[in-house]
């Protein structure tokens, strides 16, 4: 016969009588895995309509622009190397509200859009515009957006399939989803714009897909030798170089392990909080356990029934944190991706990993962890439970304490070392609660921060970056490069005072394991520059930005690479220039246009503090201002900002539990001797001047003692994500008064939890210490 | 004698006190001299007065104490003798301030106990009372000095914390925890917290139920000592009827009520004890 412990019949009785720790414990948990939970089915859905896209909107493998509009003949002679071209021109204009839009015609071959609400453009004056651009700008599907030549009422709001991250142009260290956005319009509509300032971009597609990434590479730098010799090549960016393609399937799994993570840690905090709290209730129980065990209960029969509680909650709490994170969660985090992506429309797929991951999981973790504390708690022999003696060492001594210390401070030592267990439990969850508030505060204020040093360290206001034709430097057709350079550098002559000419030259640094090859901007300026100051004809400085993100000082040798040839330069740095706007280096113009065989009077842009109005703005490449710089911390603001709050928040909560749970369990520990010292006629006041003053005292001192390691975890965290994510470099500044605002929180939350442990010292009746009277 | 003998007419008419029993109780009481208690030429220090306690409801109602009364002087010590469930403890419960009557009155130094408040029962426990249990309830992360300090806090003039634990055997123990401890040091170290701080009534529940014979006398002696040396009040719960001998007052209880209350003219050294 299978007969049942009847000790089980406890369970109800233990749930009913502890009903707000293990209420607490639920939520919590609930909480973490139905955010998890409803994270992983987002995620994975995202992914899947992210990766389904690439085939459903025939995304292209890479694209290229060219000076000019390509002719027949060159383009049957590119795709005779087994490639399909599509036109994927585009004009820009900018609108009213001060944002860029890029203009396609209907793509209807490749990089085709997916409708998300209304319909598609029918007539000249119709368009269809990013979903998230469009939210991030406030234009709804029947609004009218424009400037003063075109005006064009907003029929539909669409992802567009390589867009998934608005990447304005793939050098930017960020995409910027609020002052760039992308359109479509009708033929006809496309067909009213300013022909002349179409850029002739195009797409290309292989025959079949490659095999691998290295395989796509190789097929790349293939095919670019081709167009570069049929055509006049100005920019190159096969699919898996293109950010505004691919950062977001990078991020899209990134953030996945980073959430896991996060969860595996409370769990195992939980665990550990139950382990604590279990182990307490054996004390409590020790006689009866005794008396089981002598009885003939097995150890495996005690652990299994002392387990039932954490694993219960644990497994309710996955369950219901599961329904949740299909229903409610989900929406969540789906809504926190469309924030930052423009990703296409997705279904909810049921994910059996995401199920094992926020159910499974946990679940083992607790047995885990709880098995190991109950076992080794369960350990002793039935006479020593008997005898209520749990010490696993005989004699165990105390901790020498001097008299002449006052007597409420030995009192309080002698509960902080009792609990020493529980207090080291608590640091590390307060550790990690202080983490994710440290986080939830500090990313806004090193945005601020960087936008701040930004405007402070401009190079100057305005950054004209010539776009000289490819063709200019062509080797083999000198002739023509002659007659192109001339017109060139007529067209880009000013009048203009304060603009001061310098030449560039892109390079990339290696890339080694985790960290991606990122660009750098090599500026070579005149010795007595008004912007630059201080670069002498031998001069390497790299920026501060570059000097940060790599811990480069001078006298360090940096090899930098072309971005899609072998060859390599070395340079040994001689300063760092205080600037953290680009990863940049500066030298001597002359002796950047040596070292790159530019020419002696080679320049390729102006530095100036007010605008330039008399060059040919068919040259202009870019013009950089403050604007453009303070992208980055623009996009992360709008993607991260509001989620910030909620991280806050949890921190908080978390924070919250962990103090009430642990040092609920000092003082039920402790319920006897509060009962005891009740009886001989101390005031609660000063009950809870001894025990609740302990750990306020751990606390406090927890508090103020993690924060300088929280600093550098999170400075590591924040490196290792720039190192990794972002190009560019963000420095990691913590304000002295986000401390003061940390402490005070974690001050204030612990006041209220002290309040309700001040209840609980007054609740614990006279009687308690009585109990064992008889 | 005389007064024995009154007094033993007194808890003969409260065994037949009945529902009207607090009306008859005042009235014993105004034939005793008009609620203010006295004793020829002795102190009056601590009034105990129709004291009734029940516990459960309804059918599970148990009257634990069926109108108990007692005087006690100032120094003396009494024994509180009978059989488990007799109601003893719960007595020296609510004498203690630990628990509350349903009805009837304790008068300790002149104040009345029913007046009080939580935070002035508390500071009447602190100012009054010492308390010796007989699992010792010492607190388990604080050594024998500590402990004992938790009751020098709470007196006005406590004795010297050292010279107590050398009166105590204790001294070379003082840096130990309970649990290092044999059971009758750890009653000596309770017997120390509650004596510390030089308390009026000392309150005593079986301080010897949980010790053997020899450390049972050690522990009766230093109790007698104390009470000697420092004059305070004992009240002592056993169910050990030898123990009444030493005493100056013994009290009998059973089945919630007093059977026996007398003064013991001749009282035992607690060394002379057998049993």
């Amino acid at each position: 016969m299978n007969k049942r412990n009847p000790l089980r019949k406890r369970l109800l009785r233990e749930l009913k009588s502890e009903i707000g720790k293990y209420l607490v414990i639920f939520l919590l948990l609930t909480a973490s895995i139905g955010f998890v939970s409803g994270f992983l089915v987002a995620d994975g859905s995202m992914m899947i309509a992210y990766d389904e896209s690439f085939e459903k909107y025939n995304i292209e493998h890479g694209s290229f622009q060219l000076a000019n509009e390509m002719n027949r003949a060159q383009r049957k002679a590119i795709e005779s190397n087994g490639v399909t071209i599509y036109d994927n021109d585009y004009i820009e204009e900018e609108l009213d509200n001060g944002s860029t839009i890029r203009l396609y015609a209907n793509r209807e071959e490749v990089n085709k859009l997916c409708l998300m609400k209304g319909k598609m453009p029918e007539t000249a004056d119709e368009i269809a515009v990013d979903r998230m651009y469009a939210e991030n700008n406030h234009i709804a599907v029947g609004d009218t957006i424009g400037n003063q030549t075109h005006t064009w009422k907003v029929t539909g709001l669409a992802a567009f399939s390589d867009y998934s991250c608005l990447f304005s142009d793939n050098d930017d260290s960020m995409f910027d989803s609020v002052k760039f956005g992308v359109g479509a319009l009708t033929k006809e509509g496309y067909a009213r714009l300013d022909q002349r300032r179409k850029i002739y971009r195009y797409a290309w597609k292989y025959a079949r897909e490659p095999a691998d990434e290295q395989q796509e590479k190789e097929w790349s730098e293939d095919l670019m030798k081709v167009i570069n010799a049929e055509t006049d090549l100005e920019d190159f960016i096969p699919r898996y170089l293109n950010k505004a393609i691919q950062f977001t399937g990078e991020d899209l799994g990134s953030d996945r392990s980073m959430m896991i993570a996060l969860l595996y840690i409370i769990i195992v905090i939980m665990a550990f909080v139950f382990g604590v709290t279990v182990s307490n209730t054996i004390s409590k129980e020790a006689a009866v356990i005794g008396t089981l065990r002598a009885s003939g209960y097995t150890r495996g029969e005690l652990v299994r029934h002392y387990i039932s509680m954490p694993l219960l909650v644990t497994f309710v709490s996955a369950i219901v944190g599961n329904i949740l994170g299909y229903t409610v969660f989900k929406n969540v985090c789906v809504m926190m991706y469309y924030g930052s992506y423009s990703l296409p429309t997705y279904e909810t797929i049921w994910s059996a990993e995401a199920f094992v991951l926020t159910t499974a999981v946990p679940v083992l973790l607790m047995i885990a962890i709880n098995v190991l504390v109950l076992r080794r708690k369960l350990k002793l022999s039935p006479l020593k439970f008997l005898r209520r003696d749990l010490t696993r060492r005989r004699q165990k001594r105390a901790v020498k304490l001097s008299p002449r210390i006052p007597f409420f401070s030995r009192f309080r030592l002698r509960v902080i070392f009792q609990n020493a267990g529980n207090y080291v439990i608590l640091m590390i969850g307060i550790l990690f609660a202080n983490l994710l508030l440290m986080f939830g505060l500090a990313l806004p204020d090193v945005l601020d921060h960087y936008q701040d040093a930004l405007q402070n360290n401009l190079l100057c206001n305005y950054q004209y970056m010539l776009k000289v034709p490819m063709n200019a430097m062509d080797e083999e057709h000198k002739l023509r490069s002659l007659i192109a350079m001339l017109q060139f550098r007529h067209g880009v002559r000013t009048e203009q005072e304060e603009a001061e000419a310098f030449s560039a030259y892109a390079l990339n640094t290696q890339g080694e394991g985790l960290y991606p090859s990122e660009s750098v901007v090599l500026y070579g300026v005149d010795e007595d520059s008004r912007y630059i100051k201080d670069i002498g004809e031998t001069d390497i400085k790299v920026s501060s930005a570059y000097a940060e993100k790599f811990g480069l000082q001078a006298g360090d040798t940096i090899t930098l690479k072309e971005e899609y040839e072998d060859t390599t330069y070395d340079f040994t740095i001689t300063g760092v220039y205080d600037y953290i706007g680009a990863i940049a280096v500066f030298m001597n113009r002359g002796k950047l246009n040596e070292t790159f065989d530019l020419g002696d009077d080679y320049y390729c842009g102006y530095f100036t503090d007010t605008p330039i109005t008399d060059i040919d703005a068919k040259y202009i490449g870019s013009v950089t201002s403050l604007d453009d710089l303070i992208k980055i911390s623009r996009q992360l603001d709008v993607s991260m900002g509001s989620m910030m709050y909620l991280v806050e928040v949890f921190a908080i909560l978390i924070f919250m539990v962990l103090v009430y749970l642990l040092s609920k369990i000092i003082i039920e520990k402790n319920a006897q001797s509060i009962s005891m010292t009740k009886i001989l006629g101390y005031t609660n006041r000063e009950i809870g001047g001894l025990y609740i003053v302990s750990t306020t005292i751990v606390v406090v001192l927890c508090l103020l003692l993690s924060l300088p390691l929280e600093y550098w975890i999170m400075y590591l965290i924040f490196r290792v994500m720039m190192m990794t994510s972002i190009s560019g470099w963000i420095p990691f500044v913590f304000s002295p008064m986000l401390y003061v605002k940390m402490f005070a929180m974690g001050i204030v939350t612990y006041a209220v939890v002290a309040l309700l442990e001040y209840r609980k010292v007054r609740s614990v009746p006279m009687d308690e210490a009585l109990k064992n009277v008889e | 004698m005389g007064n024995e003998l009154d007094i033993d007419n007194f808890s003969h008419q409260l065994r037949w006190m009945t529902t009207n029993s607090r009306s008859l109780f005042v009235r014993n009481l105004r034939a005793f001299g008009g609620g203010k208690i006295h004793r020829k030429g002795e102190a009056m220090f601590l009034a105990i007065k129709d004291i009734r306690k029940s516990f459960g409801e309804g059918d599970s109602r148990v009257e634990v104490l069926k109108g108990i009364g007692i005087e006690i002087e100032k120094g003396e010590f009494c024994v509180l003798l009978g059989p488990s469930g007799s109601g003893k403890s719960t007595l020296l419960n609510i004498i203690g301030g630990i628990d509350r009557p349903d009805s009837g009155e304790i008068i300790i130094d002149g104040e009345r106990m029913a007046d009080m408040r939580e935070k002035k029962l508390t500071a009447y426990r602190r100012k009054h009372l010492g308390y010796i249990f007989q699992m010792y309830n010492l607190i388990p992360n604080l050594t024998v000095r500590e402990n004992i300090e938790v009751g020098a806090y709470l007196g006005e003039h406590p004795l010297d914390v050292d010279e107590l634990l050398h009166t105590l055997g204790l001294f070379e123990h003082r840096n130990k925890l309970p649990n290092q401890l044999s059971g009758g040091q750890q009653q000596r170290t309770a017997i120390g917290r509650a004596i510390v701080k030089n308390p009026d009534i000392l309150l005593c529940d079986e301080p010897t139920g949980a010790l053997d014979y020899q450390t049972s006398k050690e522990i009766l002696k230093l109790i007698e000592t104390v009470n000697r040396k420092y004059g305070n009040v004992v009240l002592m719960v056993t169910h050990n009827d030898a123990i009444k001998d030493m005493a100056d007052r013994v009290v009998r209880m059973h089945d919630g009520m007093i059977r026996k209350n007398y003064r013991n003219e001749m009282r035992v050294p607690a060394e002379n004890l057998d049993w």
